[in-house]
């Protein structure tokens, strides 16, 4: 399972996201943020939820910087859902992949030796949904959602 | 030798302390050099304490959370202290969510806790 839906993701059309920004240097990974804050007000959430949602974007950003090169974050506002406005992040590389996946999403796990090693689970507490799907030699796309709060 | 030399932040000297306020995007580069930047001044003022105000930033991501910490270390191995000061709601809550702890740091409520906390050390 999952890894259809990995080629999947990473073949989607532009044009069915409302952002879509490619990550390649690390001035992309602001970019990416200021961005995913910029949908985030205009969908009407609460400035501690776009903060929420412009953190978890920087994490995965820069996850795709350090551990891929270069990949996409892919955003776009979800209106018609059932249980309210969501936005989507999507998070997609060619990089290695991840070997174990409920490894990388132990607090403290981490390859690199400059970091915490909390971005994916600080990106799970932070948004409603997380899914991550990743093949080694293939790449990984985590897809992640956070609803609209009613006041 | 003039890359080493350059200045990223403003850093004022107040009495005995270093007052840094952060409006730039802390990348990896910058980082690298707001630190060097930051020993160079500790050596050269001794300061006791260095307070970082982070009320500009809008966002702190696991990353900029290590390196504010990591600065701190440094700034400590130094005989000098680091007090956080101006963190913003929305990024306390999301700070707090993630269950990050910012170690090494003592955190203010604003500039002017900072001052009466750098005083007292
Ligand atoms: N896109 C990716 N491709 C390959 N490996 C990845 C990717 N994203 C994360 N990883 C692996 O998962 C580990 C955990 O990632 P996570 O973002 O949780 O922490 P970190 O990046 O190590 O540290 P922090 O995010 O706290 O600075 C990484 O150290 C890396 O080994
Ligand atoms: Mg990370």
């Amino acid at each position: 399972m999952g890894l259809d839906k990995i080629d999947t993701i990473l073949e989607s059309p532009a044009h069915e996201f409302d952002v879509v920004v490619r990550i390649a240097r690390e001035e992309d990974i602001a970019v990416a943020r200021q961005m995913a804050k910029q949908l985030a007000q205009e969908t009407g959430f609460s400035l501690a939820d776009v903060t929420k949602i412009a953190t978890a974007v920087s994490e995965l950003a820069r996850n795709i910087y350090r551990y891929a090169n270069q990949g996409r974050i892919m955003i776009r506002k979800k209106l018609e859902e059932k249980d309210g406005p969501c936005i989507e992040v999507i998070a997609a590389d060619r990089g290695p992949g991840i070997p174990d996946v409920d490894l990388v999403l132990t607090r403290g796990y981490t390859t690199y030796e400059r970091s915490l090693g909390i971005g994916l689970s600080g990106v799970k507490r932070l948004m409603d949904s997380f899914a991550i799907y990743s093949e080694v030699g293939k790449g990984t796309v985590v897809i992640t959602e956070k609803r609209r709060r009613k006041f | 030798m003039s890359s080493n030399l350059e200045r990223v932040v403003p850093i004022l000297q107040i009495a005995d302390f270093l007052l840094v306020p952060i409006q730039i995007d802390l990348d990896d580069r910058t980082v690298g050099r707001l630190q060097q930047q930051l020993m160079r001044e500790i050596e050269r003022t001794r300061a006791k304490a260095v307070i970082l105000d982070v009320r500009m930033v809008e966002v702190i991501d696991s990353y900029i959370s290590y390196t504010l910490s990591e600065t701190a270390a440094m700034a400590r191995l130094m005989g000098c202290r680091t007090i956080l000061c101006g963190i913003q709601p929305p990024v306390a809550l999301t700070l707090a969510q993630m269950g990050v702890v910012l170690e090494e740091l003592t955190v203010a409520r604003d500039l002017e806790h900072a001052l009466v906390l750098a005083s007292s050390l």
